[in-house]
Order: C-alpha cells, then sequence, then structure tokens
C-alpha cells in the first residue's frame, strides 16, 4: 500500500459501489501499479482527477506568465503580484491564487503546434495529435476504462457539460456524464434523476425485467461489449440510489461554503466538484467557456461586462472558484489524493492584435497543477521576454499527459485495444515533467 | 540572365539525354524541393508554419518554390548558400547536425538527399528555369497480398517535360493512414502489420498518390461468383469482398427490409397496413413497388427536406423567421417536384431578391461573410474542407491561399441584408498578400477582378469539369443509407482521403449525372441493390464494418425517433410555436430549440452537422428515456393508443400484438405474443394497466425499436 485511507473514507467509498467493487478496485490497482519518480522514491497517486477546462484558450500573458518588462503591445493591460511564495508573480487579477501559490506548480512552458480549437484540445486532453485514423480517448475516459470500478455514481462526471475530447474508440460507455444545468441556480437539478410521477421502484424494476427481454433477443448476435442493456443499467442504478442523489445536490451545502466558492456558474461547478470527489467519483471536468479573446481583453477577462464596477470577468471568477476549491478540498484532507489541472488548449499572440486581443499562439503557454502529489509552490519551465516561445524546459502536452497518467496511477504502457482489437498505449512517447512530483 | 537561364536549358537538356539517373544537374524545383519535403523542413510544424521558424520560411511542402527559393539563396544576405565552400552553406550545415539547430539532425549528411543539395549549390544554387513535372506514378498501386508481414517495396516515378523519367522514390514523402497497420521504413519498403484494406500516401512535390495495400480478413477462399446483382453496386462491393474473403450476411427478412427502407427514404415507420399488405404479398416486384411509393410520399419530401436543411445549415436569423420559412417552403416544393440537384444548386449559388419570399436567396444569409459563404461553398458543393486554406495552404490537399480567397472573392459583393443583391464594392483581403483577392475557381483559373463570377462559378462547379460536385452529392447519399460514407468524413473529399471503394464512388457519380443529378433516382438503386438489402453482422464479418457485408444498425436519428415513438403511442409532440400535428422532422429550424429533441442529441445550433443520435446522447438521454416525459407521458396518456385500447376492451393479445406490429413492423410470433400476453394478465384492472404501460415503455426503451436495423 502507497497511500492512508481513513476509514471514514472507506465507509463513504464503499457505502456508494454497487457490488462493493469499487474499493477493492482501487485497492487492487494501487498495489499494482506503484510508480517511482526519477531519484527512485515511491510515488503517491492521486484518488481523483477534476479538470478545470478553460475553453478557449486562456491567456497566458494576463493570468500566470506576465511580462512587466515587455513593449507596451506584448505587456497587456494588468500588472504582476507577489505571491506568498516569493519569487513567483501572478496576474493581480489572481489575488486569492497568489494566497496559495505553495500549493500550485505552474507549468510556464507548455508547447504545442495546433493552434486550432478542435484539434488542440484533443491534443491537450488526450496527449495525441488528432489522427483520421485513430480516435484517441480523453484522461477521464482512460481513468475510467482503467479503474472499472462499479460505482453507482458515474465515474466522469461533466459539468455541465462536455463538448470536448471524450471516449474515442473506448465507446460509449465511457463517455462522460453531462449534469446539465446552471450549478448556480436555485433551482439546479441534474436531469431526469427523479422518478417519472406514478413510477415507483416496483414498476421501475419491472420496466427493466422487460426491457432486458426485448433486448436478450438482438443481443445474442452480438459481442458482449455491445451489450445494449448496460448504458440502460448505469441510468438505472443511477436513479435507484438515494445516495447518488445527494451527492448532486447543492443545497446540503452550508450557505458559507457556498459563498465561499462565489455566486456565479464556475464557483458553483467547483463545489460540485468537490462533493462528487468526495463521493468517490475518480474524474470531474468543469467547463469554464469564453476565454477565446480575440478583442478588448479587459472586459471578458477583468470586468465581465462593460461598465463593471466589480470585476466579474473570467479570471476574477476563476480566482475565487478555483482558490475555494483548493482550500476546501485541503481543510477536508481531500487534497493529497486529488489532482486538480487547469488549463486550456493553447496561449494568446505575444502582440495585442488592432483590436485588443489576442489570437491563437500555442507555441507556449501555462498550465497549473495542484495536489494528488504535485510539489507545490514552483514553477516549471519559462518563456521567453515577450512570452512567444518556451525559454527552457519546454513540455509538450504529451508530456502533461503521460506526467497526468502517472499522478493518477494509470502506466502509461498500459495497451488499450480499440474496437477491431488494435493495442494503444495509453500514452506514447511523453516523459514525467521534471520535478513536478 | 536571359542567357545563363538558356544554357541551363541546354545543359539539361544535354545531359538528360542520356536517360540514366542522377545525369541531369540538380534542379532546384525538381530535386532541392523533394528534398526540403522528405526531411519535414516545410512542414507545418517547422518552417511550413505561417510564421516560419527560426527566421527561415518556406512555403508549407514546397507549393511555392519561387517563395522558397528567395529565402533560401537570398534572404539573409545569400548566407544560406556558401557557393565556394557548399558544406559551409547553412542550409546544408543546419540540417545535418553539424551547425546547431533547433531541429535537431534530419538529413544525413553523407545521404543522397544531402549530397544533391551539395551538387546543387556547387553548380550555382540555380533557381528552377524549366522541367515541369508531368506525371508520377506509383508502383504497386493497389497490392492484394495474401498475408501479414508481407514487405513491399515501393517505387515512384517522375516524368518531367523533358528527359526521361526518373525514379524519385528517395525524395517522396510516404505516409501511412494508419502506421499501426502499415509501417514504412527508411528504403521506402511499406510492412504491412494487420489485415484489412489499407491505404498509403506517396507524396512527390504537388502530386499525392493514393497506394491501396490489401490482406484479406480470412485466409478461408469466399466464394461469391454466384452471389447476383442487383446492380452495378452489388458488382463493386462484391468484388472487393471476395478480394478481402470476408463472407457475407444473407439477404434480410421482408419485415426488417420494409422497417429498414422506410425508415431511411421517408423517416417514419412502416403504416402497420403497408406492413401486412407486403408481408403477405407474393409478386416478385414488391420490393420495387415499395421504393417506388415511398420516393412518392410526402414522408419522403419531409424527411429530404430536412436531410438538405442540415447541410445547408438552414436556420431563422434573429426576429427574421420569414427568411427561414421562405427558404424551407422553396427547398420542399423542390424536393417534391424531383428538380435535379444540378438546378437546385445552381439556384442556390446565383439567387438573390427579397429572402422573405425569395427562398434560395436565403443560402447566403446562413452565413456570416465572404469566406464563410465560401466554406460552406466547400463543404455542400464540393464535399471539401476549405477551412485551413484561409491560413495557409491546405497541408493535406491542393487548396491554396488564393483559392481560399480567390472563391470568397467570388461571393465579396454579396450584400447579406434582407434583400440579397450584389453591391457595387466588396472585397476580401487574401491573407497571403495582404492585396484584395482575385476572385478565382478552385485549384482552376483566376476570374476577372470585376463583374459577378457567382453564375461563372455555377457553370463550372455543376459540370464535368467538376468531379466533385456529382461525388459529394452520391456520397452524402450513400452515408445516409449505410451510415457511413465511401469516404469518410462525408465533407472531406481529397486525393489523402481516398474512397473504400473508389470504382464504386466514381460509378455512382456518373450515374447520378446521366440521370439528371436525380435523388429519387439514385437513392432507388441503393434501395434495392442486395448489398443494401443484407441482414446485420454475424460474427464471422462483423470485423469488417467498412465493406458492407452487412448492414450497420444504427441508432434513429433523434427526430426520427421522436416521430416513431410518436407514432406508435398515438401522441403526438407539440413543440414549442409550432402548429399541432407538426412532426419532428418538419423541424428545420436548427436554432430554435427543441429541448426533448436536444437531449436526444439532436445537432443544433448553426454548425454544420450530419449526425445526431440518441447515443451521441449517453447517459443524459438514457435519464430522459428512463424518468423524462419523452416516452413516459405518452404512454400514460389517456387519449394515446394504449388507453384507449383498453377503454375499447381489447384483450392483451390484441394489444401486444398491435403495438408490436407498429414499432416492429411486424406481428409479434406466437410465442412472443403468449409470453407477453401471459406477463401483462392480470384481474385487476388498474395492476393490468400499469402492466400494459410498463411493456409498452419498455418496447420504446429496445434497441430492437430505437436502431435501425
Amino acid at each position: 500500500m502507497t497511500h492512508q485511507i481513513r476509514r471514514r473514507d472507506m465507509v463513504r467509498v464503499g457505502g456508494l459501489t454497487a457490488f462493493g467493487f469499487g474499493l477493492a478496485d482501487w485497492f487492487r490497482l494501487q498495489s499494482k501499479t506503484v510508480l517511482h519518480a526519477a531519484d527512485g522514491r515511491a510515488l503517491k497517486t492521486a484518488r481523483s482527477c477534476i479538470l478545470l477546462w478553460l475553453d478557449g484558450g486562456p491567456s497566458h500573458l494576463e493570468t500566470f506568465d506576465l511580462k512587466p518588462n515587455a513593449p507596451v503591445e506584448v505587456r497587456g493591460p494588468f500588472r504582476p503580484i507577489s505571491t506568498n511564495v516569493s519569487g513567483i508573480e501572478v496576474s493581480e487579477l489572481l489575488p486569492r491564487m497568489a494566497g496559495i501559490c505553495d500549493k500550485l506548480a505552474i507549468i510556464r512552458s507548455m508547447t504545442s503546434p495546433l493552434g486550432e480549437h478542435g484539434i488542440a484540445n484533443r491534443y491537450l486532453l488526450t496527449g495525441y495529435k488528432p489522427s483520421p485514423a485513430i480516435d484517441y480517448p480523453s484522461f477521464g475516459s482512460v481513468l475510467t476504462h482503467v479503474r472499472r470500478a462499479q460505482l453507482v455514481l458515474p465515474p466522469y462526471v461533466a459539468i455541465p457539460e462536455s463538448r470536448l475530447a471524450n471516449a474515442g474508440f473506448l465507446g460509449s460507455a465511457f463517455e462522460p456524464f453531462a449534469t446539465g444545468g446552471d450549478p448556480s441556480k436555485p433551482d439546479f437539478r441534474v436531469r431526469d434523476l427523479d422518478f417519472f410521477p406514478g413510477i415507483d421502484e416496483s414498476r421501475m424494476k419491472r420496466r427493466r425485467e422487460f426491457l432486458q427481454e426485448f433486448d436478450r433477443k438482438q443481443s445474442r448476435f452480438e459481442s458482449p461489449e455491445f451489450a445494449s442493456s448496460s448504458s440502460f443499467d448505469r441510468a438505472y442504478r443511477l436513479v435507484t440510489s438515494p445516495e447518488a442523489k445527494q451527492a448532486f445536490d447543492l443545497s446540503s451545502e452550508t450557505d458559507t461554503v457556498r459563498a465561499k466558492y462565489g455566486p456565479r456558474m464556475f464557483g458553483q461547478s467547483c463545489l460540485l466538484a468537490r462533493r462528487l470527489v468526495e463521493c468517490g467519483v475518480p474524474f470531474v471536468s468543469v467547463l469554464n467557456t469564453g476565454w477565446d479573446t480575440h478583442e478588448g481583453l479587459s472586459i471578458p477577462l477583468r470586468d465581465g461586462f462593460s461598465g463593471a464596477k466589480v470585476g466579474v470577468g473570467l479570471i476574477p471568477t476563476f480566482d475565487q472558484g478555483y482558490s475555494a476549491l483548493l482550500s476546501d478540498l485541503s481543510e477536508r484532507g481531500l487534497l493529497e489524493e486529488t489532482l486538480v489541472i487547469a488549463m486550456g488548449e493553447f496561449g494568446r499572440t505575444p502582440k495585442l492584435n488592432p483590436r485588443g486581443g489576442r489570437d491563437h499562439w500555442p507555441r507556449v503557454f501555462s498550465v497549473v497543477l495542484a495536489g494528488g502529489g504535485v510539489r507545490g509552490g514552483q514553477v516549471i519551465g519559462s518563456s521567453d521576454r515577450v512570452g512567444e516561445s518556451p525559454r527552457d524546459n519546454p513540455v509538450t502536452p504529451n508530456d502533461l499527459a503521460h506526467s497526468i497518467y502517472v499522478m493518477l496511477g494509470v502506466e502509461p504502457d498500459l495497451e488499450l485495444r480499440t474496437a477491431d482489437g488494435r493495442p494503444v498505449p495509453v500514452n506514447q512517447g511523453g516523459k514525467l515533467i521534471q520535478g513536478l512530483v | 540572365m536571359m542567357i545563363v537561364a538558356c544554357l541551363f536549358c541546354l545543359m539539361l537538356f544535354l545531359f538528360d539525354d542520356g536517360g540514366s539517373k542522377g545525369d541531369h544537374p540538380v534542379n532546384f524545383y525538381a530535386d532541392i524541393i523533394p528534398v526540403l519535403t522528405k526531411a519535414g523542413c516545410n512542414s507545418g510544424a517547422c518552417h511550413g508554419a505561417a510564421a516560419g521558424r527560426g527566421g527561415l520560411h518556406l512555403s508549407l511542402l514546397g507549393s511555392d518554390p519561387a517563395a522558397d527559393f528567395e529565402s533560401i539563396v537570398h534572404d539573409l544576405e545569400g548566407r544560406r548558400v556558401n557557393l565556394a565552400k557548399p558544406d559551409r552553406s547553412l542550409i546544408f550545415a543546419k540540417p545535418t547536425g553539424q551547425l546547431n539547430h533547433g531541429g535537431d539532425v534530419v538529413l544525413a549528411s553523407d545521404g543522397p538527399g544531402a549530397k544533391r543539395m551539395l551538387d546543387w549549390i556547387a553548380a550555382g544554387a540555380r533557381p528552377a528555369t524549366s522541367r515541369k513535372l508531368t506525371h508520377v506514378e506509383v508502383a504497386p498501386r493497389r497490392l492484394l497480398s495474401d498475408s501479414v508481414l508481407t514487405k513491399v517495396p515501393l517505387q515512384v516515378m517522375a516524368r518531367f517535360d523533358e528527359g526521361s523519367p526518373q525514379d524519385v522514390t528517395q525524395s517522396t514523402v510516404f505516409t501511412s493512414a494508419d502506421p499501426g497497420s502499415v509501417e514504412i521504413d527508411a528504403n521506402s519498403v511499406a510492412h504491412i502489420k494487420r489485415r484489412g484494406q489499407h491505404v498509403v500516401l506517396a507524396r512527390f512535390l504537388d502530386r499525392i498518390l493514393p497506394i491501396q495495400l490489401s490482406v484479406p480478413f480470412f485466409d478461408k477462399a469466399v466464394d461469391l461468383g454466384n452471389e447476383p446483382s442487383a446492380n452495378f453496386i452489388d458488382e463493386e462491393v462484391v468484388r472487393v469482398l471476395s478480394e478481402l474473403k470476408v463472407p457475407i450476411s444473407p439477404q434480410a427478412s421482408d419485415a426488417i427490409w420494409l422497417r429498414r427502407v422506410t425508415l431511411d427514404l421517408t423517416g417514419r415507420l412502416p403504416q402497420p397496413e403497408v406492413a401486412e399488405y407486403f408481408l403477405q404479398a407474393n409478386s416478385p416486384g414488391k420490393r420495387n413497388a415499395a421504393v417506388e411509393s415511398l420516393l412518392l410520399s410526402e414522408g419522403f419530401v419531409d424527411y429530404w427536406t430536412l436531410q438538405f436543411a442540415k447541410s445547408l445549415r438552414l436556420h431563422s436569423l434573429p426576429n427574421e423567421k420569414e427568411g427561414m420559412l421562405a427558404y424551407d417552403e422553396w427547398l420542399r416544393a423542390e424536393i417534391r417536384k424531383g428538380t435535379g440537384l444540378d438546378e437546385i444548386g445552381r439556384t442556390l449559388l446565383i439567387a438573390t431578391g427579397d429572402s422573405h419570399v425569395v427562398g434560395p436567396a436565403n443560402f447566403g444569409r446562413m452565413v456570416s461573410d465572404a469566406r464563410d459563404h465560401a466554406e460552406l461553398v466547400g463543404t455542400f458543393f464540393l464535399g471539401m474542407r476549405l477551412g485551413c486554406a484561409n491560413c495557409h495552404n491546405h497541408p493535406l490537399d491542393k487548396w491554396t491561399q488564393d483559392d481560399y480567397h480567390g472563391l470568397a472573392a467570388v461571393f465579396a459583393k454579396l450584400d447579406r441584408g434582407r434583400h440579397v443583391h450584389l453591391a457595387a464594392r466588396g472585397a476580401v483581403t487574401n491573407l497571403r498578400t495582404n492585396e484584395p483577392a482575385v476572385p478565382r475557381i478552385p485549384g482552376e483559373r483566376f476570374l476577372s477582378v470585376d463583374g459577378d463570377h457567382r453564375e461563372e462559378f455555377a457553370r463550372w462547379a455543376i459540370s464535368s469539369d467538376n468531379r466533385y460536385f456529382a461525388k459529394a452529392m452520391v456520397n452524402r447519399l450513400w452515408r445516409s443509407m449505410f451510415s457511413q460514407g465511401l469516404v469518410e468524413p462525408a465533407d472531406d473529399l481529397r486525393d489523402t482521403n481516398p474512397a473504400t471503394h473508389p470504382e464504386l464512388l466514381n460509378r455512382l457519380a456518373n450515374d447520378f449525372v446521366s440521370h439528371g443529378y436525380s435523388l429519387r433516382h439514385t437513392l432507388k438503386l441503393i434501395a434495392l441493390s442486395r448489398t443494401y438489402g443484407r441482414d446485420g453482422s454475424n460474427p464471422e464479418n462483423e470485423i469488417a464494418r467498412q465493406f458492407y457485408s452487412h448492414y450497420l444498425r444504427r441508432p434513429m436519428m433523434p427526430e426520427v425517433l421522436a416521430d416513431a415513438i410518436a407514432d406508435v403511442t398515438g401522441v403526438q409532440d407539440q413543440f414549442p410555436d409550432q402548429p399541432i400535428g407538426t412532426r419532428a422532422i418538419m423541424l428545420v429550424d436548427s436554432s430554435a430549440s427543441t429541448p426533448s429533441l436536444d437531449i436526444l442529441g439532436r445537432c443544433s445550433g448553426v454548425a454544420a452537422c450530419s449526425d445526431g443520435n440518441a447515443a451521441a446522447g449517453g447517459l443524459p438521454a438514457q435519464l430522459h428515456l428512463l424518468n423524462g416525459e419523452f416516452i413516459n407521458s405518452k404512454v400514460t396518456s389517456k387519449g394515446g393508443r394504449l388507453h384507449d385500447m383498453i377503454a375499447r376492451g381489447r384483450t392483451d393479445e390484441e394489444i401486444v400484438s398491435e403495438f408490436y406490429l407498429r414499432a416492429m413492423g411486424q406481428r409479434p410470433a406466437t410465442d412472443e405474443l403468449k409470453t407477453w400476453s401471459a406477463r401483462v394478465a392480470d384481474d385487476n384492472a388498474v395492476a393490468r394497466t400499469k402492466k400494459l404501460e410498463d411493456l409498452v415503455w419498455s418496447l420504446l426503451n429496445s434497441r430492437e425499436f430505437a436502431e435501425n436495423r
């Protein structure tokens, strides 16, 4: 065993598994995949992962890699501030994150050749450059596939939805479960989680029997992987479990906790992510859109709307949600076992364009990791004087994927199989990021 | 300069006359560009990027040799070539690793490519003055091997406008479409590693040739000699299946075939009386008659209007529903009349007028500007994704930035307000030159700067000069009948993405053209083929998914599923802002939100999309079917078919049989009928009703119902 689990966790995790598989499964996995750092020390692996996906490509120059000494057309409107780690500076719009910088590993030398949203986000989320021949699966789907946890809760939850790289060749059983809706709304409910009026458990059970009978006829012709009822069964188990429903219920959080995460969708999505991780969900993604800032940076990034007195734009909203999540996880003793990733598909052009925005720039950008064994309080790699290219220690999305898999206890060499039986390794050619763990 | 050039020609002529390889002086275009391409220097990830790399910019994959010559020979004060000491030239010393190179060592200093480069520099680093590439040939073009682990040496011969053919294998870039199946080694030998049909692309200068390498899926011979053909589709499909030794599934039963063809041609389930009549009929021409009558039905018009509306991104503009309505009405009328797709296409390209009245004038209003217009024209008319060529020449295809911006320029003057007309002015900037783009027929010719070129473009697009229009159309039709195109993705026709059945695609396209670009003609041809009529997969042939040994089951698209559920339960959906009786497949406006359809995975929004089904909706769709009102409210509705039959005192058997027929297209078998009747029987009327509701619910959630199979 490489990991300490308190009894409280065990009850919690175990209570939510369908047939008691989940926990045993994780133990088995833990004992098998002891991974080692470069210096030979055994690494702890994270039980869960929360991916905060900043869709559209957040500007590294306005967030984690400011260039105060660069020419004005590069520098942009915001100034850096110091953090609780001496020598590390972040944007003035991230004061709360500055206070927990000792928990963060900021990679400033991410680099990729892909500058179009669709293909870039697939590269970042799978570690593979998109190929016409193979539709590669994303982290969450691979983790779901490898762990095979028989949770009642979906093993991969997307809040509120996933328009990202999904299960790929692993197939629809490993697709993320999208909650829909907006967790910050008082009437937020996961769609269709409750029984239709007039239907009770006994009728639900009968429907299930009938349906199995209809589908038995068809599944005779097909290989077991395509067995029809699996997606129905998952849905069935979910809607018949009160504990599972409870996990999605934000109203059972106190007002103080809810307020800490901020009133907006991103913050409340982070809170929901924390609840799910607490209940044993291995992978939760939070989609945060709007980072494709081609014009007028200040409004979307700082203000939120023109004429705003208090900035409610993307960066302040992110700052509040992210820092609340990290502190909350930490206070509950979950941070050590939860890897938190914040990233988008690329950075933005060093030079402001004539419309006061920045365009796509994959050659260098920043990613922030925390928890799950990540060594905090450090900056990995750096970009050049104007944030145009990596200056040292370049990290490709492939390396990042490799490192994420290692931290989650998934052997990068592990072979997955496509529908026609072809072996494809979880990660190919990536390297563990030096000093990250 | 003139004299030098002529001397050079003369020398070339003299030397090349010998015919043997390597005798001619090294030519920048014919010899050096391929070396750069082969070494990856001009790839998009390196110096071929729009901004170049490390100060050196080369055109993507050597598409602009003159510019590359400038960059290499003249830029940087000529330091990239050193005529006195060729091996000190940066263009040699960097890629061979003798000087520090950000891109590592990519060229062996003692290899043939390096030697050619030194020879070229030693001979004065001359520009390309003659030698036009006229023809490239690969060997083999197709190869069928009996076993995996076969090694296939590849050879490429190039013919220039002067001189004898030259072996250019070493300067050709070979790319395996799927390196896990075929690997190409440094000696241009293909190693086949898996069974199946694989493609390797050979790129020499601007030519790309596909090489097809196949190994049968099975060792056992498959005798398809006696397999009859209804038409040429079967001939082509069976030929490939016998090469690949894939056993075929038998023909599907009449009931399955009728349900399938009714869903594929009209997007609805067979009417019970039609199904019963068809199943008991004995005439040999009954399938033909069934297809004829489906093609003439109103359901056909609804379904194909929706299909085209999706390809054309039909949607209503803010506060302006009239345009969408006019567009829908026009499209519907043309499809009903059977207007050829050539005529429909031409009208879309040139229509102007009040878009609230003139339906096709809305074509250009579905996009935001001329570039977007060009991209929509690209996907719809050419089956091509031109988007890449906005910022740089297409890396996988022949499209250049001039093509892209030139096509956009054809539509630059279009005023996209309510009254669509040609404005006096309007231009798009060619991002390559930063000058106004010159209107151009992509891949063909420039047009004059002034005037309206839409007519001329339309004449070209829908003519035998453009080999893509008919192919794009038939590929789309094929896809909607078989759930996969002969080319996939269906709007990505290009030389580097060859069809699984290239001859079949050609024949379908030619047949389509010679039958007046008729939608109904080609659909009928497909529907009556034995290929279309086959049963689903069996364990022997399910691996060969791309080759039509069996019919691919697929989930119904959300609109069709919604209508099918409404028809079986006898409870119509009421969609927001739509008259009563509107069917889901009549909702062509993709911007109108329809929650129950969206949750089932309907394509919404204005982006082009041709897919969408409940499987795409995943667990949420499953939950909605389980707990949502989509099915539940219809099953329990007092006005619905089930409660009506109960109220009229129908027996368990009558009810089971009726729902089975409506949902599956045939009555249940005797034992099935008995089993189900017994399971729902109950002396307590309330309990019986609940059981019957649960039965109907389960039937509608079963895969047998929700799939077209």
